[in-house]
C-alpha cells in the first residue's frame, strides 16, 4: 500500500494526513473517503488533468482513502500528495521518499500556493521530515527555521526529482528584512495635539491600549495610523507569528517588520472580527497580532462584539468555538480606540455647539464605557484645532516618528530585559498578581497612591493599570524607579480624564 | 432489410475497420444479452473498451455525438458491467463513442470520442 504525507488545517495547526491509495480494474472512477470537504472532493478533477499532462492516464477503480478517518479534511493542499499517491498505485513512480507534501495542482501540472504552509513548515520541523511546498510559499516558509524544506514549481519536476533525474532548489532560511519603510503619517505631518502623541508614544512603549475622545476633524484618524511607525520592529518569533495566521487565511506574505494595523469598521460582524465561521477561520484581532487593531466610531460598534473583544484583550488569545469544533488563535494587540465626545460631536468644543440633551449624554457616555472600557489605560481628549491655532503650530512640525520610534524601542528594550526571567516583553502583559512587587516603586508612591486611590474611586485592578503605565513612563524617561510624577501622569490619563 | 438499419449495419463495419487499424484487437461484436447490447467490444493495449457506434447520413439535425444522452450512457454503463462481470475482465475497462457519418459514395467521417463516462460518472 503506497501512504504519502499530506496535511489539513485544524484552526493554525496543521495535521498530518496520511492519504492512501487503491486501483482496482473497472470503470474509471476516483473516490475519496475520510471526510473530504468541497474542495478536496473536486481535487480529483485537477489531479487526473495534471497526470494526464504528464502522460500518465488514470484508469480502473480509483479509492483514496485519508487518514486519520475522523478528521474533517478541507482544502485544495491535498491535490499534490493525492496526485502522487495515484501515480504510485500505478507504478508509475519509482519510489516516494518520505516528507509532507502540500499543494493544489493546476490542470497543466503546475502547484498553486495554498493556505496553511507555515503551519505545515512548522509540523515537518517538529516531526523531522522535509517539507515539499509550492514554490509560492516558499517565502513565508523560509521564516521556519530548522525545517529542511524543497519549493516545487510542477508535478513534473516533483516526478523527475523521485526519478533522480534533477533535484529540487531547497528553501533557504531567511532572516525578515532589515530596513522597512517607515509608514505614513509620519509625527511630525501632524500638528499640535502634543498631549495625544506623548499617550501614543507611552502606548507603544507599554503596549497599552489607548481611547482617543475628540470632534470630528480632530485628527484621531490620522493619529492612530501614526501610531504603527513609532511601534518597535516585529522581531523574528513575532513576524512568524504574525505570518502564521495570515498563512492560515491564505493571505499574501508580507515581508519587513513593520507591526500590522488592522481598521475595522463598525458595521463588520462579529466573526469577522473575533474569527468564526464553520471552518473557524482567524478574524481581524487574530491579524491584528502583535500589532494595532483600530476601532474607529467606538460607540457605533456593536454591542456582542466589544463584550466578546473583552477576554481575548486580556488574555491575548482567543478561542473560536463552532459546533464543528475549536481552535485557538493569538490576539495579543494594542487596541486604539476613537470617539466622538458625545452623539453630535461637539461637545467640549470651543466653537461649535453641542446639541445633545442631557439624556442624550448620559446614554452616549453609558454607551462607551462599560468593561471594555477598563481595559484602556490611557484615555486621551484630542481637542480640535481653530483654524488660527492651526497655523499659529504651522511652523513648529513637532518630532519625527524616527526619534519617538527610538524612545520607544530603548524603552521597550529595558522591559524586555526586566521581564525576560518571567516571559513577558513588555509591561502591559504582566499580569496583576506580579505587578506590585516587582514594578520598582520608590517610597513615596504608596502613601501617594493611597491617598489618590481615595479621591479616584479606584479599582484593584484600576491601580495596578496605573502602576504599569507608571512604569512605562518611567522606562521612558530612563528611571529606575517609578517616582510620584510618573504615577501622577498616568493617572491624568485614566477613566474620566478625557470627559469633561 | 430496411433502410437504417442497412446504414447502422455499414456503420458498424466501417468502425471496426477502423479500429483495427489502431491496432486494438477486436473481442466481439454485437454482443447481446439480457439488459443490453453492445456495438463492439475490443482491447486497446491492456485496457477493454466498449465501443458505441453512431451512423449518420448527413441531413439529420442531431450529430451523431449529440444523440447520446445520459440515459443512454447509463445503459451503456449497466450493459458494460454485465459484460465484463459475464467475461471475468478484471483490469480497467472504458466506453468510446465512434462517431460514423455516411454520405453516399464520399469517404466515410470517423470521429473517436474516448471515456465519455470520465467525469461526472464516478459510481
Amino acid at each position: 500500500m503506497n501512504s504519502v504525507q499530506g496535511i489539513t488545517l485544524r484552526g493554525m495547526e496543521a495535521v498530518g494526513v496520511e492519504v492512501e491509495v487503491e486501483i482496482a480494474g473497472g470503470l474509471f472512477s476516483i473516490s475519496i473517503v475520510g471526510l473530504p470537504d468541497a474542495a478536496v472532493r473536486e481535487s480529483k478533477e485537477r489531479v487526473r488533468a495534471a497526470l494526464r499532462s504528464l502522460d500518465m492516464a488514470v484508469r480502473g477503480r480509483v479509492a483514496v482513502n485519508l487518514a486519520p478517518a475522523d478528521l474533517p479534511k478541507e482544502g485544495a493542499v491535498l491535490d499534490l500528495p493525492i496526485a502522487i499517491g495515484i501515480a504510485s498505485a500505478m507504478g508509475r513512480l519509482p519510489s516516494v521518499p518520505r516528507g509532507i507534501f502540500l499543494g493544489e495542482l493546476a490542470l497543466d501540472g503546475r502547484l498553486r500556493g495554498v493556505r496553511g504552509a507555515v503551519g505545515a513548515a512548522i509540523l515537518a520541523r517538529d516531526t523531522g521530515v522535509p517539507l515539499f511546498a509550492p514554490a509560492d510559499n516558499a517565502e513565508e516558509i523560509s521564516l521556519v527555521r530548522g525545517c529542511e524544506a524543497y519549493s516545487v514549481e510542477s508535478l513534473d519536476a516533483l516526478f523527475a526529482c523521485f526519478r533522480g533525474e534533477r533535484s529540487l532548489p531547497p528553501v533557504s532560511e531567511r532572516g525578515p528584512e532589515e530596513e522597512r519603510a517607515r509608514p505614513e503619517p509620519d509625527f511630525a505631518d501632524i500638528r499640535g495635539q502634543a498631549g495625544a502623541k506623548r499617550a501614543l508614544e507611552i502606548a507603544a512603549a507599554g503596549h497599552h491600549n489607548i481611547l482617543l475622545i475628540g470632534s470630528p476633524g480632530s485628527g484621531k484618524t490620522l493619529l492612530a495610523r501614526a501610531l504603527r511607525g513609532i511601534l518597535p520592529p516585529l522581531s523574528h518569533e513575532e513576524l512568524l507569528e504574525v505570518t502564521l495566521v495570515r498563512s492560515t487565511l491564505g493571505l499574501p506574505f508580507e515581508r519587513g517588520l513593520t507591526p500590522p494595523f488592522r481598521s475595522v469598521h463598525h458595521t463588520a460582524s462579529t466573526a469577522s472580527v473575533c474569527g468564526g465561521g464553520s471552518n473557524l477561520r482567524p478574524g481581524e484581532v487574530s491579524l491584528a497580532h502583535r500589532g494595532v487593531l483600530f476601532l474607529d466610531e467606538f460607540p457605533e460598534f456593536r454591542r456582542d462584539l466589544v463584550e466578546g473583544l473583552r477576554q481575548p484583550l486580556e488574555d491575548g488569545v482567543i478561542t473560536v468555538s463552532r459546533a464543528s469544533g475549536s481552535a485557538l488563535y493569538p490576539c495579543r494587540v494594542l487596541l486604539v480606540v476613537a470617539a466622538n465626545p458625545c452623539q453630535c460631536g461637539w461637545e467640549g468644543d470651543p466653537v461649535e455647539r453641542c446639541v445633545c440633551s442631557g439624556a442624550e449624554l448620559e446614554r452616549y457616555h453609558r454607551k462607551i464605557s462599560g468593561p471594555i472600557l477598563d481595559r484602556i489605560d490611557l484615555h486621551v481628549s484630542v481637542p480640535r484645532l481653530l483654524p488660527r491655532e492651526l497655523v499659529a503650530v504651522e511652523e513648529s512640525g513637532g518630532e519625527s516618528s524616527e526619534v519617538i520610534a527610538e524612545r520607544v524601542r530603548a524603552a521597550r528594550e529595558v522591559q524586555r530585559d526586566r521581564w525576560a526571567s518571567l516571559g513577558f516583553t513588555c509591561n502591559a502583559e504582566l499580569p496583576e498578581r506580579v505587578v506590585k512587587r516587582s514594578l520598582a516603586l520608590s517610597a513615596e508612591v504608596r502613601p501617594f497612591l493611597s491617598s489618590m486611590a481615595g479621591s479616584l474611586r479606584l479599582s484593584a485592578r484600576g491601580i495596578g493599570r496605573v502602576l504599569k503605565v507608571a512604569r512605562t513612563i518611567a522606562d521612558l524617561a530612563g528611571s529606575r524607579l517609578v517616582e510620584v510624577p510618573h504615577v501622577g501622569e498616568a493617572l491624568a490619563y485614566r477613566d474620566g480624564g478625557a470627559f469633561r | 432489410m430496411a433502410e437504417h438499419l442497412r446504414t447502422g449495419a455499414r456503420g458498424e463495419e466501417l468502425a471496426a475497420s477502423h479500429l483495427a487499424g489502431l491496432g486494438w484487437t477486436i473481442l466481439e461484436r454485437n454482443v447481446s444479452f439480457r439488459g443490453g447490447e453492445l456495438d463492439i467490444v475490443a482491447l486497446d493495449g491492456d485496457e477493454l473498451v466498449v465501443v458505441e457506434v453512431r451512423t449518420r447520413s448527413p441531413g439529420w439535425m442531431q450529430r451523431a455525438e449529440e444523440s447520446v444522452g445520459p440515459r443512454k450512457i447509463a445503459r451503456l454503463v449497466r450493459a458494460g458491467r454485465v459484460y465484463v462481470d459475464s467475461r471475468r475482465w478484471e483490469g480497467p475497462w472504458r466506453i468510446d463513442l465512434l462517431a460514423v457519418t455516411l454520405d453516399g459514395d464520399a469517404p466515410p467521417e470517423i470521429e473517436r470520442f474516448e471515456d465519455i463516462t470520465a467525469g461526472g460518472w464516478s459510481s
